[in-house]
């Protein structure tokens, strides 16, 4: 009962703090990779308050609500995540926050929101598959498709899922909105639609869904690290090193067009989710 | 007792049908279906609480049983055949003679009526679609009292055509309830024959040259189906001399030459509930006014063929067809989920979304594991509710704004509120946890995992899905800036039939540990999951129901309150590069002329295009159905 009430904590304080450190550290690398200085660590955390003390600005009543929904589902996911639960539970819960913040992006009129929210619901679209194929490889490995199950493994599941964590890794840079698939929103300065989906979100609104993305990268992170859970040691370098890979490829990758990312990441990523599915299904 | 139920359920609806057709006078008319509806309503709770039951009624006037089965079906199958000739139709003249023929060869000289079996059985699956026929087709009905009147004062009929009409939609139901209910699959057969010969007459209700076109489509269709039927009766008698729909199943065990009826009959239910390639009867039926595509798609009609996949299930458990019927039923969810993301006709999206949820019912069926079992009887349930809800959404919006098209319904928030919060309501239960449809998707998702291609297309399948539902609920309640909320005016019995539903769609997703618990677990074979505190929970996975529930509910309630509060809140024009007019929803153009804002959702013509992806569906779908049948013989 206690663990259960102190995971549920981690989940709930910890997460976003560690979220919006890691977004910190992003920005750093990102301004030592392009040669400038870049903001300090805390920015992100700053970014946050300040929009909370601006005004309530709102377009349409009903974007409040989604962003309220969108931080709590995102919120539940991580908890669910902490608590060892179901997988794709998980994924199902996370979804919903996704979903809302589309509902929100397209009850406002502006061209730019509602071409955004198409755009984030395309893809919705391509990464939901991976991850819903990256469980079943799991549940194929440890028969179950509950966390619980996969931490008493004593292996790492790395080694009889390597085609299948590069193609969470797809699904990972889709949803960490970096290039070159980050054109329903993006962290960049330079958006091309401005901020996408976004766009009508303001002030303390953009906050909560700030605090919800911070929720959403923790949530990722941790299912990257589930591949390798038998030690610490493992986690570390393993969500390092990924997290790493997709700074790298943000900054060096162009933003593409979607057709290219649907067509793309659906033929090679299912491609090689099946082909590593049909290796467990042989064995 | 029980002979006075079965007698509501199933007669009454004929006695209610003749009177609507005879009294020809408008109230009394609304009065009989009202009536109707409540005595169906209370009939099917009271069998419901009698529980599973095995009987035979006593014979109607001294007349055994079967000659009034045989008799009914004459009628119906040369009723069909008129109606081949009118429209000088050669396939279902074909296909109806055929019918004929057989049928009465086997019903005279083949089958002998002196052994005796309980004429019906009904186990909770049953009593389960009872309940649903009864309850959601009521409400569908009461809905259609005030919804046709404005129907018929629009199209401008010169004799109102509602007697005909009412009459075959209570029809429908009591024919449902009928086969249902039967342990004797010659009784199935006769009922499965009235709801195709309800949907023709439903569908051609217009006489518009699109509609009758569509009606024949429909019937030939099902008369494909319904001769597949009887090809697989004969089958059966033939190989195990019964008609006893509980020993075929037990027969079934044995595999080899029982799997063709077992497969014929599979077939008619995959005809009935328009899995690709029959599609196309059901997308027709979207001509006829929105009762009838809600009762054809929610509770009836469509769900006579999952149930006949359910039904027989047990009879072909881990055979070459059960697999071959669980890839077919998870490539109908992907396709249909695919064609369903480039329409903009909201009734059309709907149909697509239909054919996709019993294709992934039939992939439960196939699965035929407890788990897919549990999954397909819990996706029946909540399926219906949602879908009979959303179409009369739109019935009822199509009445009001003049148009089915889901970009006509932007901002249809602030014209008609009442409507657009069940229609995002329906919309929410039909995708999103904690409710009963996402609920069976994930027990069918967890049971299908063991079968990569089953699997691989669910997991497409359900994202496409989710794109469509979305885009539409978002469209629902986008508003022009500055639009003022009017409030909306709405007849009793329009709102009521919509909030019962959007109550049931809800109320019963909270009640799933209990629906599980005492209907679904006593007829499998062993028990799926074991349900504690609301806690779906199996070695497989668990599902943290009422926690769930819980924690977004409070997100709810402060996302509302919150929402509330920020109505105090300065309100603001929509982004438009600062080039806005004095009018928000004007951006300044060229000539520095004023130009309206204005946005379309994706629909990824040139990839999900109907047209372009029928023609390859349709072939694929043809060689599952081929390997399903060939693999049986």
């Amino acid at each position: 009962m206690i663990r259960g009430a102190i995971l549920v904590t981690i989940g709930v304080v910890v997460a976003p703090l560690l979220g919006g450190l890691i977004a910190g550290v992003d920005r750093r690398l990102t301004a030592w990779f392009q040669s400038r200085y870049g903001p300090p660590v805390w920015q992100p955390f700053f970014d946050v308050m300040k929009l909370f003390g601006k005004e309530k600005l709102v377009v349409n009543g009903w974007q409040v609500f989604c962003a309220y929904i969108y931080i709590t589902a995102a919120m539940l996911s991580v908890v669910l995540f902490f608590l060892q639960s179901d997988l794709l539970l998980i994924l199902f819960v996370q979804a919903v926050g996704a979903i809302f913040l589309v509902i929100g992006a397209f009850s406002a009129t502006s061209p730019y929101s509602q071409v955004g929210a198409n755009r984030e619901l395309i893809q919705i679209l391509t990464y939901e598959p991976l991850i819903i194929l990256a469980f079943v490889g799991i549940y194929l490995v440890t028969g179950s498709f509950k966390i619980s199950q996969v931490l008493l493994q004593t292996k790492p599941l790395l080694a009889s899922l390597p085609l299948l964590y590069i193609a969470l890794c797809y699904a990972l840079t889709i949803k960490l909105r970096k290039s070159p698939f980050d054109f329903s929103t993006s962290h960049h300065a330079h958006q091309e639609l401005v901020k996408g989906f976004l766009t009508e979100y303001s002030g303390p609104y953009l906050a909560l869904v700030e605090i919800g993305h911070w929720y959403e990268v923790v949530l990722i992170l941790g299912l990257c690290s589930l591949f390798w859970a038998t030690s610490w040691i493992g986690i570390i370098v393993l969500v390092g090193l990924t997290y790493l890979c997709e700074i790298l490829i943000d900054n060096t990758m162009a933003r593409m067009t979607w057709r290219w990312m649907l067509g793309y990441v659906w033929t090679i990523g299912l491609a090689m989710s099946f082909v590593n599915l049909i290796w467990l299904h042989g064995r | 007792m029980l002979n006075t139920l079965l007698f509501v359920l199933i007669l009454g609806p004929f006695i209610a049908a003749a009177l609507c057709f005879v009294v020809r006078i408008r109230h009394i008319r609304s009065f009989i279906v009202l009536a109707m509806a409540c005595l169906l309503a209370a009939a099917s709770l009271l069998l419901f609480v009698k529980g599973p039951f095995s009987h035979t009624p006593p014979s109607l006037l001294g007349i055994p049983t079967h000659w009034w089965i045989l008799w009914g079906d004459d009628i119906l199958l040369f009723t069909m055949l008129y109606y081949g000739f009118k429209h000088r139709h050669l396939l279902t003249k074909i296909l109806v003679i055929f019918q004929i023929v057989c049928l009465d060869y086997f019903e005279l000289f083949m089958v002998d009526h002196s052994k005796t079996f309980p004429l019906f059985v009904a186990d909770n699956l049953s009593l389960i679609m009872v309940l649903i026929i009864s309850i959601v087709g009521s409400l569908i009905c009461v809905f259609a009292i005030p919804y046709m009147d404005k129907h018929e004062e629009k199209e401008g009929f010169q004799k109102s055509r509602q007697p005909k009409f009412f009459a075959f939609l209570v029809v429908i139901m009591g024919a449902m309830n009928g086969l249902v209910l039967s342990n004797n699959i010659i009784f199935m057969y006769m009922f499965f024959e009235v709801t195709t010969l309800g949907s023709f007459m439903l569908i051609s209700y217009d006489r518009s040259e699109i509609a009758l076109r569509n009606a024949v489509r429909a019937l030939w269709m099902n008369c494909l189906a319904g001769a597949a039927f009887i090809v697989a009766m004969v089958c059966a008698y033939v190989t195990q001399g019964t008609v006893d729909a509980q020993k075929l199943i037990q027969a079934g065990h044995m595999g080899g030459i029982m799997l063709t009826p077992l497969a014929l009959l599979c077939f008619a239910g995959l005809a009935k509930a328009a899995q690709i390639p029959f599609q196309s009867w059901l997308l027709g039926a979207m001509v006829a006014p929105t009762p009838t595509s809600a009762l054809l798609h929610s509770s009836t009609m469509v769900k006579a063929g999952v149930y006949i996949a359910l039904r027989f299930a047990p009879g072909y458990a881990g055979t070459f067809l059960s697999q071959c019927l669980a890839v077919y039923g998870a490539f109908t969810f992907l396709a249909a989920s695919a064609m369903a993301v480039s329409q903009s006709n909201g009734k059309k999206i709907l149909a697509y979304s239909t054919i996709g949820n019993l294709g992934l019912i039939f992939a439960c069926a196939g699965i035929n594991t407890p788990e897919a079992i549990t999954a397909g009887i819990l996706l029946i349930i909540f399926h219906a509710f949602s879908k009979a809800l959303l179409f009369l959404c739109v019935g009822d919006i199509e009445q009001h704004i003049g148009s089915r098209d889901i970009e006509f319904m932007r901002g249809l928030y602030a014209k008609m509120p009442r409507t657009a919060i069940v229609a995002l309501l329906g919309i929410i239960t039909m995708m999103l946890p904690p409710f009963g449809v996402l609920l069976s998707k994930w027990m069918a998702i967890e049971a299908a995992s063991k079968h990569l291609f089953v699997m691989v297309l669910l997991a497409v399948g359900s994202s496409l899905m989710v794109m469509y539902w979305a885009r539409w609920a978002g469209i629902l309640l986008s508003a022009p800036y500055g639009s003022q909320v009017t409030p909306e005016r709405q007849g009793v019995l329009t709102r009521l039939p919509l909030l019962v539903l959007v109550g049931g769609a809800v109320v019963l997703s909270l009640c799933a540990p209990l629906l599980y618990s005492n209907l679904v677990a006593p007829i499998l074979s062993a028990p799926s999951f074991s349900v504690r505190a609301g806690i779906f929970d199996n070695p497989t996975g668990a599902f943290l129901l009422y926690p769930v529930i819980l924690v977004l509910g409070l997100g709810f309630i402060c996302a509302l309150y919150a929402a509330r509060k920020a109505r105090k809140a300065r309100t603001s024009g929509p982004y438009l590069s600062g080039a806005q007019t004095k009018d928000p929803e004007c951006f300044e153009g060229p000539m520095r002329k004023p130009v309206a804002v204005s946005s379309q959702i994706y629909y990824f013509e040139s990839i999900f295009g109907e047209q372009r992806l029928t023609v390859w569906f349709n072939i694929f779908g043809g060689m599952f159905l081929a390997l399903l049948i060939g693999g049986a013989l």
